[in-house]
Order: C-alpha cells, then sequence, then structure tokens
C-alpha cells in the first residue's frame, strides 16, 4: 500500500472505493510530503489538546 | 450610490426605500439575465419590507444606518421561507424555517431582503463557473469569472443590483470575488460574525462578512453583522465597538504598515505588484510608516490550510456524498475525494502548525499596525481558463487565485480587501489591510483614507451605468 514517495494513493482510494485521477494523486502526494516536513516547527513538548480550545485567538490577541 | 449615501438621501427625504428597492430590482431584472448573480429574487417580500421600512421612518422609528436598504444574501445562508441552495443539486429544494443570524441581524437593522446570490457549489471553489446554476459573470468583463465563491453578492454590488451583500470566507470567498469585481469585502476574526444557519464547509476555517461599495458601506455592514451568538460554538462574546472611520480628510501619522519581503510579492503580475506599491506610497504620503519584514513562507501555511478544508469539508459531506455522490458537480466531487483521504495524523498536526504560525504573527502584528498584500496574483481570468500566466510560468487557475488569501483563514485573522488598481485591460486589482485579532476598527480606518484619497471605488463597471 505505500511507494517510496508515500502511500498508494490510488490504492487507499479504491480502498473507499471511489476512484481518483493522477491530478489528485499528485496533489495528495504533495500535501502529503509537505505536511511530512512541517512536522520539524511542532512543539512536541506543548499539550496536544491545546490546539482544540475553541478560542485560543482571543487570549493571543489581547 | 453607495448604502451610506442611500441612507442619507433617505433621511433627507429626496428617496424613499420603496424606490431603492424598485430601483434595484429593475436592475436586477435588466441584468441578472447577463450576469446571472441572483438564484432566487424577493421582489414581493422586499417590496413589502421597504413599504414597512418607510412607514417607520415616517412614525420617527429610526433603527440605524441601513435602515430601508438593499441587500442580498449569499445563498448558503438560511432564510425563513426562502429556497437555500448553497448553489447545489444537493440542496436544490431546501427551504428553512429560521433565518440565519447575519440575515436576521439586517433584518433588525431594517435592511430590505432582495434576495439570494449565486455561488460556487456549496462555497467550494473560487470560480462561480456553477455546474448547476450557470457561469456568473464578471461584470468588468462577462467572459471573465467574478471569483467565488460569494461570486453573486460581488457582482450585485458590483453593478448596483444590490447596495450590500452577504458573503462567506473559507480560504478566500469574499476577498477573491471582491478583488475580481471591484469592490470591498471583510473577512472578520474568527468568531467575530456567528455563523450560525450558514451552510458549512471547513467549520474552522469559514468566516462571514459583508460586500460593499465602499469601506464605510462595511463599516456599517460590520456594526450589523457583528457579535455574540451562543448558538455558534466559535463565536466569541465580546463587546461590538463603533467600526465607522471618522469622517472628513484622515490622515494616518503614527500608523506602521508592513510590508512583507518575501512570499506575497512573488510571482505577481507585474501590474498587480504595481496597484499594491502605489497603495502603499499612497499610505506614505498619508503620513503611515512602511515596514519591510520577513514573514512565515506562506505556501507551508497554503498547505496546513488546504489539508484542513480537505479533511473538514470532507466531514461535513460525508453523508451526502457516499448517497448522492453524482449530485455534486465534478470539481467538488474530486476535492472531497480527497479529503476522504487525508491521514488523520496530519490533520491534528495541521491544527498544531497553525496555532504555531498564528504566534509569529501575531508577535509581527505587534510591530506594525497592518499588513499590506496583494489579494490576488492576476486579475480576473477567462471563464474556463484551467491555467493563468504569471511572467512566463503557468499556474493553476484556482491555486493561484486562493494562494495569498487563504493562509489567513487558517489563522483567524481579520483582513479587509478593497480595490488598488486596474490592469491596462481594465480589469480591477485588489490589495488585502490584514490585521490584529479584533482590529477591525483599525482596518477600517486604514482603509477609508486609503479610498477617500484613491476614490478607486467611483470607478464603474459597463453594467454599472
Amino acid at each position: 500500500m505505500s511507494t517510496a514517495m508515500g502511500p498508494d494513493w490510488k490504492a487507499l482510494a479504491a480502498a473507499q472505493k471511489i476512484e481518483i485521477d493522477d491530478k489528485q494523486r499528485e496533489r495528495l502526494e504533495a500535501l502529503a510530503k509537505t505536511m511530512l516536513g512541517l512536522r520539524g516547527m511542532i512543539d512536541w513538548s506543548e499539550e496536544p489538546a491545546i490546539s482544540f480550545r475553541v478560542d485560543p485567538i482571543e487570549e493571543a490577541g489581547q | 450610490m453607495t448604502a451610506l449615501g442611500a441612507a442619507a438621501a433617505l433621511r433627507a427625504r429626496q428617496i424613499s426605500s420603496l424606490e431603492l428597492t424598485l430601483g434595484c430590482l429593475a436592475r436586477i431584472e435588466r441584468l441578472n439575465p447577463q450576469l446571472n448573480a441572483f438564484v432566487t429574487v424577493t421582489a414581493e417580500l422586499a417590496i413589502e419590507q421597504a413599504k414597512r421600512a418607510d412607514g417607520e421612518l415616517a412614525e420617527g422609528l429610526d433603527r440605524g444606518p441601513l435602515h430601508g436598504i438593499p441587500v442580498a444574501h449569499k445563498d448558503l445562508l438560511c432564510t425563513n421561507g426562502v429556497l437555500t441552495t448553497s448553489g447545489s443539486k444537493i440542496f436544490a429544494n431546501y427551504v428553512p424555517n429560521f433565518d440565519a443570524a447575519v440575515v436576521d441581524n439586517l433584518h433588525r437593522a431594517g435592511a430590505v431582503m432582495l434576495g439570494k446570490t449565486g455561488l460556487h457549489e456549496h462555497a467550494y471553489g473560487i470560480t462561480s463557473t456553477n455546474p448547476h446554476f450557470g457561469a456568473i459573470r464578471n461584470p468588468w468583463d462577462p467572459e471573465r469569472i467574478p471569483g467565488g465563491s460569494s461570486g453573486g453578492s460581488a457582482v450585485a454590488v458590483a453593478t448596483g443590483m444590490a447596495l450590500l451583500a452577504t458573503g462567506s470566507d473559507t480560504g478566500g470567498s469574499i476577498r477573491v470575488p471582491a478583488s475580481y469585481c471591484g469592490v470591498t469585502g471583510l473577512k472578520p476574526t474568527f468568531g467575530r460574525v456567528s455563523k450560525f444557519g450558514a451552510l458549512p464547509l471547513g467549520f474552522t476555517l469559514d468566516h462571514i462578512g459583508p460586500i460593499a461599495r465602499t469601506v464605510r458601506d462595511t463599516a456599517a455592514a460590520l456594526r450589523v453583522m457583528a457579535g455574540f451568538d451562543a448558538r455558534d460554538t466559535a463565536s466569541v462574546d465580546r463587546p461590538v465597538p463603533e467600526y465607522m472611520p471618522p469622517a472628513g480628510e484622515l490622515l494616518l501619522a503614527g500608523v506602521k504598515i508592513g510590508i512583507p519581503q518575501n512570499f506575497f510579492f512573488e510571482n505577481l503580475d507585474q501590474t498587480v505588484d504595481n496597484a499594491v506599491h502605489f497603495m502603499a506610497y499612497t499610505a506614505e504620503d498619508l503620513g503611515a510608516e512602511l515596514v519591510s519584514f520577513r514573514v512565515p513562507d506562506g505556501r507551508q501555511l497554503n498547505v496546513i490550510a488546504q489539508v484542513t478544508l480537505l479533511a473538514e469539508a470532507a466531514s461535513v459531506h460525508e453523508p451526502y456524498l457516499r448517497r448522492r455522490r453524482m449530485e455534486y458537480g465534478d470539481d467538488v466531487r474530486a476535492l472531497l475525494d480527497m479529503g476522504r483521504l487525508i491521514p488523520a495524523t496530519d490533520y491534528l498536526q495541521a491544527q498544531r502548525l497553525r496555532r504555531r504560525i498564528l504566534g509569529v504573527y501575531l508577535g509581527l502584528l505587534q510591530k506594525v499596525d497592518c499588513l499590506l498584500v496583494p489579494a490576488t496574483p492576476v486579475a480576473a481570468p477567462l471563464i474556463g481558463q484551467s491555467e493563468v500566466a504569471i511572467g512566463e510560468a503557468m499556474e493553476d487557475t484556482r491555486l493561484a487565485a486562493t494562494r495569498l488569501v487563504r493562509g489567513f483563514n487558517a489563522l483567524g485573522l481579520p483582513v479587509l480587501s478593497m480595490p488598488a488598481g486596474f490592469s491596462p485591460a481594465g480589469l480591477p486589482i485588489g490589495c488585502q489591510l490584514v490585521g490584529r485579532p479584533w482590529c477591525e476598527a483599525e482596518l477600517l480606518r486604514i482603509g477609508a483614507a486609503l479610498e477617500d484619497r484613491t476614490e478607486l471605488w467611483k470607478r464603474e463597471s459597463p453594467y454599472q451605468t
């Protein structure tokens, strides 16, 4: 189910009984690759559930 | 005519709400067959509301600056007893039995509802070329898209079919059509305007806001639309300030405007670059200080926003997508299918990352009062054009249109989109003023100063006259 570039997106889609074309596959690959790279920016010491606080912007904007 | 100009004429008894409303309805009858801005026109209801507004004013009951002003609502905002399609076949026959919060707020403020404006199907796209209702056309060149997804609202305002309109913005859907159609639009701070009764797309990205001819009209509309609403879990209980910029000449002494050195001014059509810099120099001439700095990589922020939207939209549409799959247009179905494949871990990490990048932006916005950036890298593309040329490179039309606007949905910051100039072909070019959370009033004041000096809003589309 995976390739050197990450998951086999077409196979994953087929498992959900949908078909994706090459353009969709390329976009999913690009998104996944960038997200993988962005993991370096995550503060792993931060409480992860804080992302689900309803209004983080309010306190930050005070 | 602007909404506030009409409001002044109403109070001077130079015109009635009924006359304003009949004027808009006549314009809709004449222009809508060509531009396709409206899905539903509620003429009888509008006339009834206009007569009531006139009666109340005659009796001394004045509900404020929007009393008697004809407005249009994007057709994903629920309207009691009036068809609400979301530009889709799925909701083609949906008639809600309640009003969305902003519809109710505008009604209570005395505004007259003209009808419902067309949009990109389910608000999931920027062309407003709708497979079920046809293409909405740009009034500056009807062979071009008006932008989307709030395309009908922007066209209605740009042509005087309505004096104000509502829009929604999940990835630029107020700001892109405002830019392409030469009008003003505001995406408020997330939580500032209630989303209750707006059919959702990306529930952590959706924002409701006004589209208007001028910055001051935008301020008047925001004052009415904003406010806490317990029915919207994202709504924030903060006082609604006065947004209206002061009358008279506005100067920008003491105002610091940030001009990003990276990302926002890369890969732009030269005329867009020139127009936005013209606005920057105008601000400087009004006394503002221009400050150059670097911002976090916008491409990364766009990916975070895209991953979030793909997953959230697929989640929202899952029950319909499974049972009524072929009732979606090809482009929207393709996006929803992609959303079903986004890994849960990517979605969750995107939420952690957007919080982190927001922190960086809030730090930058401590140093300046706002950022000034382009809204779109090129003026409005042709209907059906899948790629646009930017310099010597070709770029996907949809990704190009959203790359300068999308990230601010993930950050929840307030953004004002307003005219910055025109291309040599006479097409509008827009810019964005990006502010600190809850500081819409400051954005509107800066925008009004620029608008008063440039007077770009006064240039009329061929369909306006």
